[in-house]
């Protein structure tokens, strides 16, 4: 474990290091689209920017800069807004982390549902139609998808908001919670759908594999009831693939987030993402890199740490 | 007080009817004058988040539009160009025209309690000079003087007739000295979160790229205003999403809407909305299509003139534009005091074009070509950029030019590629004017602002020497007829130049609740104080 | 039925596999629709004749309103037929490239990992690693942000953020493989490990590889139109993702103008899901078992 933990940091330093060289060594001049954001530029505001924003010093020693502040849990400050990046990373990490573990929720759960429910009979209808649903939950384009409940279901049947995270007049107690679910439902579906998709395939074809074992069959010879024998013997045994993938799904949060929060105004770390890219906002770019990437490591940690006593094998040691 | 100067005082008389005419057709659509209601709050979609809220520091309507609420101004403007006490009660110019000598109302407090003085008058006059982008705004200001805290004396390099235009509160904020002073006034904290202004609306709450929220200053300095209580102003990317809202009342007023024409025409007269087009004179913003001068066949006049005839303008405002925009005769916008529409106008005539083109060397080959080029358009500008360069693309075709839409990415490719290497035939780009022509008209045609990578500089590299001495004169001239002259005289010479070709001026629309009453449609329109602002009922 | 390679490297492992595919009803209709969507994209064009570009018809109109525009006309009176027909061939391209990128970065670092072990393994599943903690969406974004968005910007940017499941893939078949009776026979005989490597354990490794390669195309065509959605695909390349990206400021006006292109990408990656999923039970000998 120390080991995979070394590992770990050389990865996130990698990360810094090769995030901020290919982004300064881009063509493009970050001091232009300073100017340009401010109303217009002359030569003499290009050259005060540069000398503003460090721009105009030998690229090693702006890294060393950058380097040391991050060491110190500072990530630069923003060109666009000119407030340190940590600040507006925290800020947006609330609706996003809202909005993905929602989409978790929805597709974990019924994804893992179908997916057993088709594994009982692999020949079946319904094993047919979850298979049907999982590949083109799969093969849908998320924004699009988005885009298209907004038609259905805020332009010709106006039934829920599109106003971002929650209404601007709903202040305070439950009505605030109940508007923020609100705002949650369409977003959280499209996010959703994808993964939903993929988890029932996995949870399906891990269930085919268990209900076929020794330990199932004797399972159903004691007389465990059906659902108990799927849901509590299967499931218990068809988990680790799912949670494999739940730990890939939190790793891919920013790219799903992205588009998902473009689509439906939510005010998330994946539009940050986003309009930083469009403003040329480097050190936001830079922070949300590495803030993803830190989260990554993270996770895949922890996914290792909860796969290793979840399989019995590996927890008596085994090949690993 | 002996003279109001500024170009405001010599509107000519037919214009300043117009602008009245307009004035009362908003209100006539709306109702007759009532009895201003206290109270309520107001939601403004706004398209983006700005980065600062300051428009000491940052152009542009995205701080313009809070700017305003925020931060008071020595003057303000209404539709017709003369300017009216605000934190000024009076004001008097010598008669050299060098020292402008202004008197300050006595009741006025910043958001902090602290009452407004002459110093931070003369703070704000030096900050907006170091800091802002339009550097010849304030060019011609040398010093400000502060004889006592009610009176400010700003004295002048050179007599500078633009000087009253750019004291509105949208291009100089005044701004407590004790808040702002400390440190570079651009990276200062309070642009963005806890601003301290001086305007009729305090700042709220702000949330990055979701809301803004501005609540009634109840000490402002005029008696009795604001009317609203709140004015909430909400960051929505998104352009559907900004129909939806506005569709659903749950945006009431979103000026310089991103919605397309055909949603604004859609809107505007359904679900309580209505689409006002005043307020936007002051920016003039011209949409025109720039020649490369710096390579062939550009520098051929014959050639420019001739993609002039060949471009079916009408076609572009009364078809594509649904009638919603008019057409743009030359480098001053219409609607402003130095306009004149006596010029070369270029109407459609195809014979014409051709009969040029072939006289400059440009014959028509087997298939009918006379030429390959390549159309740019600003990155973003779908409705007045891409869909134009390729109507344009098609209407040049009918006299032998092959036009390729050349599309790039951002803002900062098409900056390198029209600006810093000149790399372009012909580009589609809208400008504005910015109020007087020393501030956004003289910067496009001078020969000294011919600058490599500045965007919205001289890009065409158009350089004329009676055009160069012209505006500089223009620019120092303080007698306003004289100086109208001059202007008229530049816009003749350069329609007949054509370093560019004028299309039309940009068709921005207010979409707003029809509930609403007296919002600035002055030049500045909505960037400008909503004191006045209030919902009937 | 069941074989152990280690004795009897496969003789035509592909017919086996093909009889099995073509038994497969799923597979069978992704291969269908996917024939459609390339025919359609190869001889729709001429055969429909409407150029993409132009303004044909007016603006705004719906579907089936004018039997000239069976699809309706976007917001500059643009055949949405027409568009759909030609941007077929750009996103099927788009996509093939950027799999075909990412399976050859994924097929040679996997390839050396798992053939030599060890440390240049260990070197390079880092380096995978390192590629993975990146969210793949918006490391492409920054790409191409970077690098002014072009056709080969595109498809490198998509391909650079795709390999690292190939190349795991990769590396598991060649350690599979390596220790097998047949590849130590030739190295017996001494063979170099260049020839061992792509010659003798490729062509063992590959179907497993097929398969996941035809879900790389999926996943690319998708990247492609989430990209061009964004705003930050090369906007002279018609792709259907990019017709969804230029209409959307105009859903409310012609809704079918996004909707189509979005069913378009539907049943591309449908299809191409579909044969890949096919592919991999019939090739991969696990399944085949059963």
């Amino acid at each position: 474990m120390k080991q995979k933990l070394f590992f770990a940091v050389v990865l996130v330093c990698s990360v810094v290091v090769l995030n901020f060289f290919l982004i300064r060594l881009a063509p493009g001049d970050p001091a232009m689209t300073l100017a340009g954001q401010a109303g217009g530029a002359d030569a003499e505001t290009l050259e005060e920017i540069r000398r503003t924003y460090g721009l105009d010093r030998p690229l090693a020693e702006q890294f060393f800069v950058y380097a040391g502040k991050i060491l110190t849990g500072d990530l630069g400050t923003s060109y666009y807004f000119n407030l340190p990046v940590s600040g507006l990373i925290l800020e947006r990490l609330f609706p996003t982390l809202l909005l993905v573990l929602s989409s978790l929720v929805i597709s974990v759960g019924l994804g893992t549902f179908l997916g057993v429910l088709a594994a009982r009979n692999p020949r079946g209808p319904l094993s047919y139609i979850v298979t049907a649903v999982a590949l083109g939950g799969y093969s849908v384009p998320t924004f699009w998808l988005g885009q298209m409940l907004i038609l259905a279901f805020a332009w010709y049947v106006p039934i829920f908001p599109v106003d971002g995270m929650a209404g601007l007049r709903v202040r305070g107690g439950l009505n605030q919670i109940v508007d923020v679910a609100w705002h949650l439902v369409l977003p959280a579906l499209t996010l959703g759908v994808a993964f939903m998709a993929q988890y029932s395939r996995v949870s399906r074809a891990a269930m085919l594999e268990v209900l076929d074992s020794d330990y199932i069959r004797t399972a159903r010879a004691k007389g465990a009831s059906e659902p108990a024998v799927l849901f509590v013997h299967g499931l218990r045994n068809a988990i680790l693939p799912v949670i494999t993938l739940v730990g890939l799904q939190l790793g891919q949060i920013l790219s799903g987030a992205v588009l998902v929060e473009t689509v439906f105004n939510w005010p998330g770390l994946g539009r940050l993402a986003l309009d930083s890219i469009l403003r040329r906002d480097y050190p936001t770019i830079l922070g949300i890199l590495l803030a993803s990437a830190v989260v990554v490591v993270v996770i895949n940690l922890a996914t290792e740490a909860i796969y290793r006593s979840a399989d019995p094998r590996l927890r008596s040691g085994g090949r690993h | 007080m002996n003279r109001l100067t500024g170009i405001a005082a010599f509107v000519p008389r037919a214009l300043r009817a117009a602008g009245l005419a307009a004035a009362l057709c908003v209100s006539a659509q709306i109702a007759p004058a009532e009895e201003p209601q206290r109270g309520g709050e107001l939601v403004i979609g706004a398209g983006y988040t700005p980065p600062s809220f300051n428009p000491a520091v940052q152009s542009g309507f995205g701080a313009g539009v809070p700017g305003a609420q925020l931060f008071a101004g020595l003057v303000r403007y209404d539709t017709d160009w003369t300017p009216q006490p605000y934190l000024a009660t009076d004001w008097a110019f010598s008669d050299d025209e060098k020292t402008l000598t202004l008197h300050l109302v006595d009741n006025a407090t910043f958001h902090d309690g602290v009452p407004i003085k002459a110093s931070d008058v003369a703070f704000s006059i030096r900050a907006v000079k170091e800091n802002h982008p339009f550097k010849t705004m304030l060019e011609a200001v040398d010093s400000v003087e502060t004889p006592d805290d009610g009176t400010v004396i700003i004295r002048l390099s050179h007599p500078f007739p633009g000087l009253m235009l750019a004291l509105s509160p949208l291009l100089l904020p005044i701004m407590p000295e004790h808040v702002y002073g400390e440190g570079d006034l651009r990276t200062n904290p309070h642009n963005l979160q806890d601003v301290v202004g001086s305007g009729p609306f305090k700042f709220g709450e702000f949330v990055n790229d979701r809301y803004l929220t501005l609540e009634r200053y109840d000490d402002f300095f005029i008696e009795g205003r604001p009317y609203l209580d709140r004015i909430v102003i909400q960051f929505v990317r998104d352009r559907s999403n900004m129909a939806l809202l506005l569709k659903r009342g749950e945006v009431q007023y979103n000026p310089f809407t991103s919605l397309t024409l055909r949603e604004v025409d859609r809107l505007s007269g359904s679900d309580g909305l209505v689409a006002v087009t005043e307020g936007y004179s002051g920016i003039g913003a011209i949409n025109w299509l720039a020649f490369n001068m710096t390579r062939d066949p550009w520098k051929d006049v014959r050639v420019r003139q001739a993609v002039a005839y060949a471009i079916d303008k009408s076609f572009i405002t009364d078809v594509m534009q649904l009638g919603r925009s008019v057409r743009a005769t030359g480098p001053i916008a219409p609607d402003t005091p130095f306009y004149t529409a006596d010029v070369a106008l270029y109407d459609l005539d195809l014979d014409k074009a051709r009969a040029l083109l072939d006289e400059a060397g440009y014959p028509a080959d087997a298939d009918g070509i006379r030429m390959k080029i390549t159309i740019d358009w600003i990155p973003g500008t779908i409705e007045f950029g891409k869909n134009l360069a390729e109507a344009i693309a098609a209407q040049l075709r009918e006299v032998g030019i092959d036009a390729t839409v050349r599309s790039l990415p951002d803002f900062a490719s098409w900056n390198t590629q029209i600006s810093s290497t000149s790399d372009y035939d012909l580009s589609i780009e809208s400008v504005f004017n910015w109020g007087d022509p020393v501030i956004g008209v003289h910067r496009t045609y001078v020969t000294s602002n011919i600058r490599p990578g500045v965007p919205f500089s001289n890009t065409a590299h158009y350089s004329n020497p009676a055009v160069d001495d012209l505006l500089e004169r223009a620019a120092l001239e303080t007698d306003p007829e004289l100086r109208r002259q001059m202007y008229v005289e530049f816009q003749k010479i350069i329609t007949e130049d054509v370093p560019l070709h004028f299309l039309h001026v940009m068709p921005y629309h207010t979409v707003q609740s029809s509930d609403l009453r007296d919002l600035p449609v002055g030049i500045w329109g909505a960037m400008a104080p909503f004191d006045r602002a209030y919902w009937a009922e | 039925m069941a074989r152990d390679p280690a004795f009897h490297p496969p003789k035509s492992p592909f017919v086996e596999a093909m009889a099995i595919f073509l038994g497969n009803r799923a597979a069978m209709a992704g291969l269908i629709i996917l024939a459609v969507v390339i025919l359609a994209s190869l001889i729709g064009p001429s055969l429909y004749g409407v150029d993409p570009k132009a303004t044909v018809n007016a603006p705004f109109l719906p579907p089936m309103e004018d039997v000239a525009s069976p699809m309706g006309t976007d917001y500059i009176g643009r055949d949405v037929l027409a568009g759909i027909l030609s941007g077929g061939p750009a996103t099927i391209m788009i996509g093939t490239s950027a799999a075909l990128v990412a399976v050859l970065i994924g097929i040679t670092l996997g390839a050396l990992a798992g053939y030599y072990g060890g440390l240049i393994d260990t070197i390079l599943m880092r380096f995978t690693e390192f590629f993975q903690v990146l969210p793949a969406l918006l490391f492409a974004m920054v790409l191409m942000t970077l690098f002014t968005p072009s056709l080969r910007v595109t498809i490198i940017g998509i391909g650079l953020v795709m390999w690292p499941p190939t190349a795991r893939l990769a590396r598991a078949e060649f350690m599979k493989l390596r220790n097998m009776d047949y590849v130590r026979a030739e190295r017996a005989m001494g063979a170099r490990d260049r020839r061992i490597i792509w010659r003798v354990i490729l062509p063992n490794a590959m179907p497993p590889l097929i398969a996941a390669a035809a879900l790389v195309v999926g996943v690319s065509i998708l990247f492609e139109a989430g990209l061009s959605f964004l705003g930050l695909g090369d906007p002279n390349i018609r792709s259907w993702g990019e017709m969804i990206g230029s209409n959307r400021d105009y859903i409310f006006d012609c809704p079918w103008a996004v909707f189509f292109p979005g069913i378009a990408i539907f049943l591309t990656v449908l299809g191409v899901s579909l044969v890949g999923d096919g592919l991999n039970d019939a090739m991969n000998p696990r399944f085949r078992e059963r």
